[in-house]
């Protein structure tokens, strides 16, 4: 039982894991790339974490576990807040409105041709 | 299945490679710098606990500390004199 729940928390690790490649290899903004590789990165690490605290035989495991865990939690918004902080300070604009039209006309420029 | 598991974090570390290489901007680098040493980590977490070693999860504890430290002191360093985009 406990290592279905944990092979069922593995394919969920896989699909968070290609979600984030595919949406970092997509996006154009910085701010979309940093939003969905954080997210899902942070995702993936938690469901392999407590895929591999069910699956694990001694309890020294799943205590090790289980701090790597927390620290992960507190440590990885912190460093994605930290990069979009630099560039935002840095001068990097956010162009949400004006980037559409652009993108849309290219695309339907290189449809056409 | 967690060797199909540690395939695929091996792949995904790989394309992150190639981000890191050809990004646009320094920060898409920086991004995946941290993405890289996450995924170092669970590397690390499933490899202990697939062979069953119970010190190579210190390792990936310092492994955390160390990536988290990198990207704040280069993010920083960034941020006050590069100005390269």
């Amino acid at each position: 039982m406990m290592i279905m729940i944990s092979n069922i928390l593995l394919v969920l690790c896989w699909i968070y894991i290609a979600f984030g490649i595919v949406g970092l290899f997509r996006f154009r903004n910085v701010y979309a790339r940093l939003l969905t590789g954080s997210k899902i990165d942070t995702a993936a690490m938690i469901t392999l974490l407590l895929a591999l605290m069910l699956r694990s035989e001694s309890w020294e495991f799943s205590a090790k576990l289980l701090v790597i865990l927390l620290f992960i939690i507190v440590t990885t918004p912190v460093g994605s807040h930290i990069i979009a902080r630099s560039a935002f300070d840095s001068g990097l604009p956010v162009k949400l409105i004006e980037e559409e039209p652009g993108l849309t006309d290219s695309d339907s420029e290189e449809g056409g041709k | 299945m967690m060797i199909i598991t540690i395939y695929v974090i091996i792949a995904a570390i790989f394309l992150l490679t190639l981000k890191a290489a050809f990004g646009p901007t320094v920060w898409d680098r920086l991004l995946a710098l941290n993405l890289i040493s996450a995924k170092t980590v669970m590397l690390l977490t499933a490899y202990s606990v697939y062979t069953g070693d119970l010190r190579l999860l210190d390792i990936s504890m310092s492994y955390v500390i160390v990536g988290f430290l990198g990207v704040a002191l280069l993010s920083s360093f960034i941020l006050r004199g590069g100005r390269q985009k």
